[in-house]
């Protein structure tokens, strides 16, 4: 069992941590990526040209860590591993990575979902959108929280 | 006392605000002044998705602050 919860500053390479994640599960039978990346719209249809992730000095990383921990209690995977973007994030890049490995799918499908829905609502992120129309703080939707609510 | 704020809390109030506490009083107190101070964000400060902490902890509207206590107002999060 890993888990790995981690912050990253720079450019986040999904396809480097899901090699990583592929490498240290050697032996599993499933592996679920998701990947996040900033949309180039805006909800109202306007240019977004970056998103700009604040965070907490401790709040962020706790939460993160809390969530992966919970995935992987929750479900019987082998593995998780949740990367998220801070700071400013041009449209098109990679804002988040979660990974998950199991011996068989359906733990590694739920815990990707259920990661997703947890961070969506949960993980201390502060999102603020740039665009033509200026900026703009973005919450999380209705949907977003319904989606976190099946979970219990 | 120190109030340290985020996001859009940050925006309309600034990131640090230094206010008074008397003895005894509570986050709720605090959250009132700032409402009747800040009425153009009532609707942030008040959301049962913000948040409150103090020393990165939790608290409640009927937790009992000291002088030397940081507060941190945290407006509803975002993720993903």
């Amino acid at each position: 069992m890993s888990v790995v919860a981690q912050l990253e500053e720079s450019a986040l390479d999904p396809a480097r941590e899901l090699a990583t994640l592929l490498a240290r599960a050697e032996g599993d039978g499933a592996f679920v990526s998701f990947t996040g990346v900033a949309r180039p719209g805006s909800k109202g249809g306007q240019t977004v040209y970056r998103l700009v992730l604040e965070h907490h000095s401790v709040l962020t990383a706790r939460s993160l860590e809390q969530i992966a921990l919970d995935a992987a209690a929750r479900f019987d995977v082998s593995h998780v591993h949740v990367v998220h973007r801070v700071g400013d994030i041009s449209a098109g890049e990679p804002i988040v990575f979660v990974g998950t490995a199991s011996l068989h799918r359906r733990a590694a499908f739920e815990a990707a979902d259920y990661l997703m829905d947890r961070l969506k609502t949960e993980a201390v992120f502060w999102k603020r959108e740039i665009g033509d129309a200026g900026s703009s703080w973005v919450e999380p939707t209705a949907a977003d929280y319904a989606d976190r609510e099946r979970w219990g | 006392m120190k109030i340290l704020f985020y996001g859009r809390l940050a925006d309309a109030i600034g990131p640090e605000l230094e206010v008074p506490a008397p003895p005894g009083s509570s986050v709720g107190d605090l959250r009132n002044n700032l409402t009747a101070s800040h009425p153009e964000i009532v609707g942030v400060l008040r959301s049962r998705r913000a948040l409150t902490c103090v020393g990165d902890r939790l608290v409640h509207d009927d937790y009992r602050l000291t002088d030397t206590d940081t507060l941190e107002f945290l407006p509803p999060v975002s993720g993903g």
